[in-house]
């Protein structure tokens, strides 16, 4: 071997400790940051169309405020969820082959299908069936390009009668209840990608489809009341608080439901004690130490768990404006602290080696394809998205649609 | 009875969806590679592909079938189960082509096998390099007959 | 109205059809210029996958560490320089209990400096203090019930026919599926082809009847190749699985190796 290969062997070999399998010891992980942003951005997508759902199938008529918004959210993070794979992949221009010749036996050859469904038949559609009435009166209004798009859109049906808006709503209603489960697999086959790995002992677990899903539900609800802060706060609006209040109330029981069946995996994890128990634990002190702890424990959990907590015991002595500064303030820590979870479950199982005897040190860069820089444009991407979204589709002039949430009531 | 009638925009639905789903469809046929599941869920073309690399190493066989007497003597020796390449490298140029010279062996090389190591068999024979006699391997022992002397 | 109705209908009908029937020849054009796209040449034509089935086994009390094996393979295969292994060498020194404890062993120490391709020189543990130490060489265990092909989503990684299993580089999407779902960490992202990549029991050179280069190269008989459809009764393959207690790498994830073992240790991982 020459002087400038053995040199170029030793860049190449980063630090581990202890005993790592030779192919585990990268300078980078398999799986980058944009692995860790895909679960999140999906997650976000089904935690909120599951609180819209709450809306149209459970008929919480507090939320209802919040049903278009959530709704337009949920599509502005599916419409960016597919771009952390292609810039992961080492061929993002052989994408197509997963519709082409799907390897059923592999959770992840169900993503082209599941998403394809969920964004058409479920997203698009329920969303379609909501603005129809809206779509076909902007669609005689508005002028220039919005015109052409609202025309585009109405698909060349402009029956708005009676028994017309009557049927968008029963649509948009089985949509809904379909929606329900879709969501639930279009995060949860993520789960099942690393539940599924019987090598890697800190992902091969059957609990983790459905600690992925109530992650989910818990960061998709601290989402939209997020973005509902921050829209009424942008357009000067007052605050419906009866919504806030039961978007919170929501929020809680998702995390807490979330955090008991974590803790559960956990609790398992130190009882059984099996033979990879050691390793991950010198892998959590040493590389997860501050990302758990502090990230997805503290500040995501138990912070939130307080605050939350307190404000369903007192809610109506806890003044207006403090209620939403502990609310916004939960929901943060709750979105930052899921981001957390996402890391430390995708990164922490490629710091240990499966050898049993290693943990890795991995480089994380912030140019390059798969670096911090792409994770960063990719999650503020759907913002953008969505603010293309508002003003094309929640106006002001027109209040939500009235009728069809009438109808929706009734039926 | 009144004849049914599909809703319009459950008509325009409806046809969007074939339309979709049509094209994905012919998507498929076209673009699903042609030996694709002849043996199982893989191009079968890909046997081929992965078979039709070039060999590097020429194998002991090839050598013997030009220096015979050398293979003789590693027969009958120590050596019988030391391929030739493992010690004078990849030669499958010089096999092919006679006017390509053969890779020299260095002169240390029989230390990377027999250098003294606790971990290797104790059955092996290794020496410990400071403590042997302090020249070259060659002056003692021929390669391909390692107990008899030059 | 209703015999309008039916015309329009007829009408569509027909002209669907019509159109069908043209552009036919055209898709078929279109299909079979697509499809050339991927398909390859071949390689040899006498070779028929479904007669053999290959296998190698490790006797791991004759490997000596030499590390020859990781090198050749590294230049038959073309393996990227760097942490990329189709096959390496582990070492695997146990120590004696400290003085006083009622353990049998004390600490284990596994080390495989670049693969072993270079060798082993020198030893971490004065001689003293080792009560075991031995060699395993590594590579893919050739599962009968192989999790990498399993989650492979676009069917790029397969078992073939003979036994082994291999990648299909031009429709690998990278996606590292595989490369995660081996317990064995047989596989890697190659960085040049950026597909997986790992050992193909070199396909290249079994399928013209020569041996894999690491088989070939072994100076101490440690790797045993064969082919069990096509045994002699004095096969080396044969001696070793008759004449040996034998044994896999994690059996209980259910994967089926079939790649044996002989003096395997319980440290051994």
């Amino acid at each position: 071997m020459t002087g400038a290969l053995t040199n170029t062997v030793a860049e190449a070999m980063p630090a581990f400790t202890g005993y790592v399998y030779p192919n585990e010891a990268t300078a980078h992980p398999i799986w980058s940051v944009l692995i860790v942003v895909y679960p999140y951005i999906t997650g976000l997508v089904a935690g909120a169309f599951i609180m819209a759902s709450l809306v149209r199938v459970f008929k919480v008529k507090a939320l209802e405020p919040v049903y278009r918004f959530s709704m337009l959210t949920a599509l502005a993070f599916l419409l960016c969820a597919p771009l952390p794979l292609l810039c992961h992949l080492g061929h993002p221009e052989r994408c197509f082959e997963i519709m082409m010749t799907p390897h059923l036996t592999s959770p992840m050859a169900v993503f082209g299908f599941v998403y394809a469904w969920y964004l058409m038949a479920v997203l698009l559609l329920e969303l379609w069936f909501d603005y129809r009435h809206d779509l076909v009166v902007w669609s005689k209004t508005e002028t220039g390009l919005k015109g052409i798009l609202y025309r585009l859109l109405t698909v060349g049906v402009t029956d708005i009668s009676e028994p017309a808006v009557k049927l968008d709503a029963r649509m948009g209603q089985i949509l809904s209840i379909v929606g329900i489960p879709s969501a639930f697999l279009l995060h949860g086959y993520v789960g099942f990608i690393f539940g599924s790995i019987k090598a890697n002992p800190w992902w091969g677990n059957p609990l983790m489809p459905i600690i992925f899903i109530l992650s989910a539900m818990s960061s998709g609800i601290a989402l939209c009341v997020f973005n509902y802060l921050a829209l009424t706060w942008i357009r000067r609006r007052q605050v419906d608080m009866r919504c806030l209040d039961a978007m919170a109330m929501f929020l809680f029981y998702a995390l807490v439901v979330d955090a008991a069946v974590e803790a559960l995996d956990w609790l398992h994890r130190a009882f059984a004690a099996e033979e990879g128990f050691q390793v991950l634990q010198v892998m959590i002190r040493e590389k997860l130490f501050y990302t758990l702890n502090v990230g997805q424990a503290a500040i995501g959990t138990l912070l939130p768990f307080l605050l939350l907590g307190s404000l369903q015991l007192l809610r109506r002595r806890v003044p207006e404006l403090v209620r939403r500064r502990m609310i916004f303030s939960s929901a943060v820590m709750i979105l930052a602290g899921v981001l957390a979870m996402r890391w430390n479950v995708v990164m922490g199982g490629q710091l240990f080696s499966k050898s049993l005897r290693g943990v890795m040190s991995h480089k994380f860069e912030f140019t390059g394809g798969e670096g911090w820089g792409m994770s960063l444009f990719l999650l503020i991407l759907p913002f953008v998205i969505l603010t293309v979204l508002v003003k094309l589709f929640y106006s002001e002039r027109l209040p939500a649609s009235e009728p069809a949430a009438q109808a929706g009531g009734a039926a | 009875m009144r004849r049914f009638r599909l809703p319009p925009q459950i008509l325009r639905l409806v046809l969007l969806t074939l339309a979709i789903v049509g094209s994905y469809l012919v998507a498929r046929t076209l673009l699903t590679p042609q030996s694709f599941g002849q043996y199982g869920w893989y191009r079968g073309d890909a046997l081929g592909e992965i078979a039709s690399r070039t060999p590097v190493f020429a194998g002991a066989k090839a050598c013997a079938e030009c220096h015979t007497d050398v293979a003789q003597k590693l027969a009958h020796s120590e050596h019988k189960t030391v391929a030739c390449e493992a010690c004078h490298g990849a030669n499958r140029e010089h096999a092919f082509n006679h006017d390509v010279a053969p890779l020299k062996v260095p002169d240390s090389y029989c230390l990377r096998c027999h250098e003294a190591n606790p971990s290797r068999p104790k059955w092996f024979k290794q020496i410990v390099v400071k403590e042997h006699y302090g020249v070259t391997c060659t002056d003692c022992h021929l390669p391909h007959q390692p107990t008899q002397t030059p | 109205m209703k015999t309008q109705l039916n015309r329009r209908y007829a009408l569509v009908r027909l002209g669907a059809a019509i159109a069908g029937v043209l552009t036919l020849p055209v898709a078929r054009k279109a299909k079979a210029a697509v499809q050339n796209f991927f398909v390859s040449s071949g390689a040899p034509k006498d070779y028929d996958a479904t007669e053999h089935k290959w296998l190698m086994c490790l006797d791991a009390t004759k490997c000596i560490g030499c590390g020859l094996c990781a090198e050749a393979c590294k230049k038959e295969n073309d393996v990227p320089p760097g942490p990329y292994y189709r096959t390496w060498v582990e070492r695997y020194i146990i120590t004696k209990p400290k003085p006083g404890s009622s353990d049998t062993r004390g600490e284990t120490l596994v080390d495989s400096p670049d693969g072993g391709m270079h060798g082993f020189s020198g030893c971490p543990v004065p001689t003293a203090q080792i009560e075991q130490s031995f060699f395993v060489p590594k590579l893919c265990n050739l599962c009968e019930n192989p999790p990498c092909v399993q989650v492979c989503p676009v069917g790029a990684t397969f078992k073939a026919p003979d036994g082994a299993v291999l990648i299909d580089k031009t429709y690998c999407l990278g996606c590292g599926f595989c490369i995660q779902a081996c317990p064995y960490g047989a596989r890697f992202l190659s960085p040049v082809t950026h597909t997986a990549e790992k050992c193909t029991l070199c396909y290249h050179r079994t399928t013209r009847g020569l041996k894999p280069a690491c088989v070939e190269i072994c100076p101490a008989q440690a790797r045993i190749f064969g082919d069990l459809k096509n045994l002699t009764p004095d096969d080396p393959l044969r001696q070793f699985y008759e004449n040996n207690r034998t044994q896999v790498l994690k059996p209980h994830l259910g994967t089926v190796p079939r790649v044996l073992y002989a003096g395997l240790d319980e440290e051994v991982r």
